[in-house]
């Protein structure tokens, strides 16, 4: 799998364009990505980049929120705007038709966004029900957010990027312009177009659109590596009548740049990332303690967290704790096994290709290379690097990239009453209601 | 802005000409459609079988058994199909309905031979091993767990469906009732399968990187020598004509209200399928629907409102749910709700409404098109749930030539207050 051909340049004022033409559909992907993001928000104001990225969509120059969205759609088009820790992102498709309403609405969008208030409290209230509503239907799609704040404490990744109910309902009109005034400008944006254009076409459009535009005040920080934590602590969030108990066991993982990124794949894959994997054939098919259960590794800039994540019901609460721990133990101990690191190789190769299918895929992976400053090899000599892991490659990683079940952040969402003693038997328990309007665990 | 359609439907139906379809002896039909892009094919096997061929006491048995296909053959054992699978670089998974059960593959091509094997394999010689079995109605029961019993919006969803039909099989949740999922014995499952696990009640889709003679002659090799069998009793149950709106109220621990409404709609292949398609787009796809508009952005009655239809065999509901902020006004949104049916009953929708409803079905198909999944996804829907896959091709066209008189009709036929079902969930707060 190779990038396919495509062009790069640089305008006067920062801004960085990639433009992939792909003319198999008659359909035209963008990513424009803004460099910052969910790291830069104070703790008090945990959700700003989130709500100032979905403000950029809901009214700018001559359209209000309703008009912006009859235009994207109107157009059968698609234009999201969305934040994770280290950025901005609006992303989208339009029919190759619709190309120069595409750039209009983008352009609009990041240079002459209309921040209404009512638009900021609507975005506010909205996202805090949602909150709450995920606590009520889904609870296991916030653990990650309890187990970052868990294990980052006041490092930015220990932020919840879409904010709680209690910092989304402190944001005000001046947070959200001074946001946009330190943190959004030329300087920080890389745009990617891919499918159906004439590239010299969209050279000279992007250059009409953006060349003018002015730069962020602010320059952009380096951002710290968190480090890892020693020993262990347990947070245990009280669900009361929960059926079961969802569990997330962590610690500070590795970067995006971490130099055996192939060892590390084939590692993960055959640990917890297939269903043929350590953790999978330990919890639910030899036990059927669950219906799922994986391991992961989110990369940053720098290190984010490796997490288990899994789930299974209130009274085996201790059974499938221990199995994971003890499934991580006995990696640490005895690494994966040939025959599944082979397997784990073959199964990444075989899948490779599914995620560079489309116009879009493509436009995501260039915009991800660009914003952790990854060559290109890293998509193209991927395949090849795969074949070079062999055991003791598997090894050094499972020795530096995984942490010891000593040496673990745990979290759990349960009914506290019946798992009380189960949480107690993993270490010290800090204790916290669902109820709660954070994600912060209680000091110890 | 520019209205002319630039997708002229002669471009997308030209694209049937890549798809070959083959009738083996045994009645298993075969649908090929090459696709060279990347180098990997996409896999279903569609069965006709789902909750809605099950009865009292076998509620949830397509979906076990949706599970069972997992875990060995008389030749293989349990563990094996998955361990196969992943050292040749193929992923795969399976999901139940109320109208079929389908398992899909995600292969590089060079693992073809050994995934039609293994899928042949599975539909010849399943293994039934008690002690299997046991394991994973634990897995299940947990799958039940995640997805309705701690959910309240799951919950209501589950009430409402069953509420809303009283004779036939669609009332069945596919996940099962728990004592269902309790109870079934291994003979049940024999049964199930002989029953409905026969090539000539499945179809199998090849789409990616493979030719069609190439495709037909491995389906031969492994999959003619399993014998056809009898065809499966067919569900004759029609649910009768609601006479009479239904109601119904939960009251649980939690914190937003929620509202459902569920009205009796139609089957996939019915000749209003695609008027209903574009109703359910200008009411609820995206922020600028009509719902959406209405009773979340303007009047902030509800955070979110969604819904939709799904496309089976028989007639089924279209919903359509909305959830509250905490301590919102459940009587305020029904009476919104209700107004905003009642406006498109009377004065219909815009031609802007159409427009934007086509331009946005149009765009899905070509992103549906754009990848090996979900072509296969898209054909197997043609060729099973409306009986032809060359309807797929026809499709654009079709919604293409829908009026506001045929959105105005369905929407008519559709949302009839006599012949709806409202659930409603009103939290408890953890102090109560």
């Amino acid at each position: 799998m190779k990038i396919p051909a495509h062009r790069r340049h640089t305008l006067a004022n920062g801004t960085r364009l990639i433009l992939l033409p792909r003319h198999e559909v008659p359909l035209i992907a963008f990513e424009a990505v803004m460099r910052g993001g969910a790291r830069l928000d104070s703790p008090s104001r945990a959700g700003l980049a989130a709500v100032s990225a979905a403000l950029l969509t809901r009214g700018a120059a001559g359209r209000d929120a309703h008009a912006f969205a009859e235009a994207v759609e109107g157009a059968g088009g698609s234009l999201e705007a969305d934040a994770h820790s280290e950025a901005i992102a609006l992303h989208g498709q339009f029919l190759a038709r619709d190309r120069e309403l595409m750039l209009e609405l983008l352009s609009d969008g990041l240079q002459r966004p209309r921040f209404e208030a009512s638009e900021l409290d609507i975005v506010c209230t909205r996202r805090i029900e949602f909150i709450k509503a995920a606590k009520d239907s889904e609870p296991q799609s916030l653990i990650g957010l309890y187990g970052r704040a868990l294990l980052f404490a006041d490092h930015p990744f220990g932020k919840p990027v879409g904010g709680s109910e209690s910092s989304l309902a402190c944001l005000t009109r001046a947070d959200v312009l001074g946001f946009y005034r330190d943190h959004i400008g030329a300087d920080r944006l890389t745009l990617v177009f891919a499918g159906d254009f004439d590239p010299d076409w969209m050279l000279e459009a992007v250059t009409a659109a953006f060349g003018s535009w002015g730069v962020a005040r602010e320059l952009l920080s380096p951002l710290s590596a968190p480090p890892r934590v020693q020993g262990r602590n347990v947070l245990l969030i009280d669900a009361p009548d929960s059926t079961q108990t969802y569990f997330w066991i962590g610690n500070t993982g590795v970067a995006r740049s971490y130099p055996q990124r192939a060892a590390l794949e084939i590692t993960n894959t055959a640990f917890g990332g297939s269903f043929g994997s350590m953790l999978m054939q330990a919890l639910r098919v030899k036990s059927g303690l669950t219906y799922s259960v994986s391991s992961n590794f989110r990369r940053g800039t720098v290190p984010a967290d490796f997490a288990i994540n899994s789930f299974t019901r209130a009274e085996s609460t201790g059974e499938a704790l221990d199995l994971a721990l003890n499934t991580l133990s006995t990696l640490k101990r005895e690494g994966a096994g040939e025959r599944s690191l082979a397997s784990a190789r073959n199964y990444i190769l075989g899948q490779y290709p599914l995620g560079f299918e489309t116009a879009a895929d493509w436009a995501s992976a260039l915009a991800e290379l660009d914003l952790y400053e990854l060559p290109e090899s890293y998509i193209d000599e991927f395949a090849h690097s795969l074949h070079s892991v062999d055991a003791a490659a598997s090894q050094r990683v499972v020795e530096n990239a995984y942490p010891d079940a000593a040496d673990v952040e745990i979290v759990l969402i349960g009914d506290a009453a019946r798992i009380r003693a189960d949480a107690a038997r993993l270490g010290p328990v800090r204790e916290k209601s669902l109820a709660a309007p954070d994600f912060y665990a209680p000091a110890a | 802005m520019d209205m002319e359609d630039p997708r002229p439907g002669g471009e997308f139906a030209g694209a049937c000409a890549n798809v070959s379809s083959l009738k083996l002896a045994n009645g298993l039909n075969v649908l090929v459609w090459s696709d060279h892009n990347i180098p990997n094919i996409a896999l279903y096997n569609i069965v006709r079988v789902g909750s809605r061929n099950e009865g009292a006491g076998t509620s949830g048995l397509a979906h076990f058994f949706e599970h069972m296909m997992f875990n060995g053959t008389t030749r293989r054992a349990a563990g094996e199909f998955d361990r196969l699978m992943e050292a040749q670089g193929v992923s795969n998974n399976a999901y139940t309905s109320q109208d079929v059960t389908v398992y899909q593959d995600w292969l590089p091509r060079a693992a073809l031979e050994m995934v039609l094997e293994l899928e042949s394999d599975r539909i010849a010689n399943l293994a039934f091993d008690p002690e299997v079995i046991e394991n994973e109605r634990k897995v299940v029961y947990s799958e039940r767990r995640l997805r309705v019993e701690d959910s309240n919006a799951a919950l209501l969803e589950e009430q409402v469906q069953a509420s809303a039909f009283i004779a036939h099989p669609y009332r069945i949740p596919t996940i099962g009732w728990p004592a269902d999922i309790q109870s079934w014995t291994l003979a049940d499952l024999q049964r199930f399968y002989r029953t409905y696990y026969a090539p000539n009640n499945c179809t199998l889709l090849l789409v990616g990187d493979v030719e069609a003679e190439e495709a037909f002659a491995l389906a031969q090799k492994y999959f003619e020598p399993i014998p056809a069998r009898e065809s499966a009793p067919p569900v004759l149950t029609l649910e009768p004509v609601q006479r009479g709106e239904r109601r119904l109220v939960l009251e649980r621990a939690g914190l937003n209200p929620l509202l459902q409404y569920a009205y009796h709609a139609i089957a996939a292949a019915d000749t209003r399928e695609p008027a209903l398609n574009i109703l359910q787009t200008i009411l609820l796809g995206g922020d600028a629907s009509r719902l959406h508009r209405a009773l979340v952005e303007e009047r902030a009655l509800a955070v979110a409102i969604g819904g939709g239809w799904p496309e089976g065999f028989d007639p089924n509901i279209f919903s359509i749910h909305a959830t509250l902020p905490e301590g919102g006004d459940l009587d305020a949104l029904e009476s919104a709700l209700d107004g905003e049916l009642a406006r498109v009953l009377r004065d219909g929708v815009t031609e802007l409404e159409l427009r934007r409803a086509k331009n946005l079905i149009a765009a899905e198909f070509w992103r549906g098109v754009s990848t090996i999944d979900g072509k296969a996804r898209l054909l197997g829907e043609y060729a099973v749930m409306h009986g032809d896959h060359r309807l797929l091709f026809a499709a654009p066209g079709l919604y293409e030539q829908v009026s506001r008189a045929q959105v105005e009709q369905v929407a008519r036929e559709v949302f009839n207050p006599e012949r709806r079902t409202v659930g409603v969930l009103r939290p408890l707060s953890e102090a109560a």
